[in-house]
């Protein structure tokens, strides 16, 4: 909600099998973050945060 | 029979009227309620979804909710990034997308409540640090949270 950039989605996946099947989710909360990084279960907001920004793509060297 | 028991819908009132600010809309995907079901087209939660927003929505009049049809309007879903159903798309004051996918039960309920508070201030309650952060994120992310209802 900070950002326009993010989309944060809530999956049901007890409803969507396919899904739990395709990111292996074998406990919930499981945070799957642009396919790139993921992990299972709680985390304090600043390590989570540090979680989101590995997601993103480098820069390129300048 | 409500699915919100009247303390619920009680409590609700209350929370809303005192942290609501701007409105918000649901926009929610389904398909078309029919006696019959078609095999391998079954929306086992999408009645009692539409039920639960319908509830939750009329608690409040800065809350909207939009039904769309998932078939009749693929475009609008497809836009939102809606692929699959039941699921639906907040909207009001937040920048960003918050979308759910699957009957907000258990403690998803909750998470549905809070992000409708948040999206109305458009200030989710993020430390000064986080958000720091996250604005200077200038590529698309997308955060998906694996739950199930308990």
């Amino acid at each position: 909600m900070e950002n326009a950039h993010i989309t944060a989605d809530v999956v049901e996946v007890s409803e969507f099998i396919d899904l739990a099947q395709r990111y292996n989710v074998q406990g919930v909360p499981k945070t799957v973050i642009n396919d790139r990084v993921e992990f299972t279960g709680a985390l304090p907001e600043p390590r989570f945060v540090q979680e989101v920004l590995k997601a993103l793509q480098p820069k390129p060297e300048q | 029979m409500p699915l919100l028991s009247l303390e619920d819908r009680q409590e609700l009132e209350t929370l809303f009227a005192q942290e609501l600010q701007d409105d918000v809309t649901i926009t929610y995907f389904t398909q078309r309620e029919s006696v019959l079901t078609i095999p391998g087209q079954e929306c086992a939660y999408c009645k009692d979804t539409r039920e639960l927003l319908e509830e939750v929505t009329a608690i409040s009049e800065k809350l909207h909710l939009q039904v769309k049809d998932f078939v009749s309007d693929e475009q609008e879903a497809q836009r939102l990034g809606i692929t699959r159903i039941p699921a639906f798309f907040l909207q009001g004051h937040a920048r960003g997308a918050v979308r759910f996918f699957g009957i907000p039960a258990g403690y998803e309920f909750s998470t549905l409540i809070e992000d409708l508070v948040d999206v109305s201030k458009g200030t989710p309650a993020l430390s000064e640090k986080t958000r720091e952060a996250l604005s200077k994120v200038d590529q698309d992310l997308h955060i998906q949270v694996f739950t199930t209802p308990t």
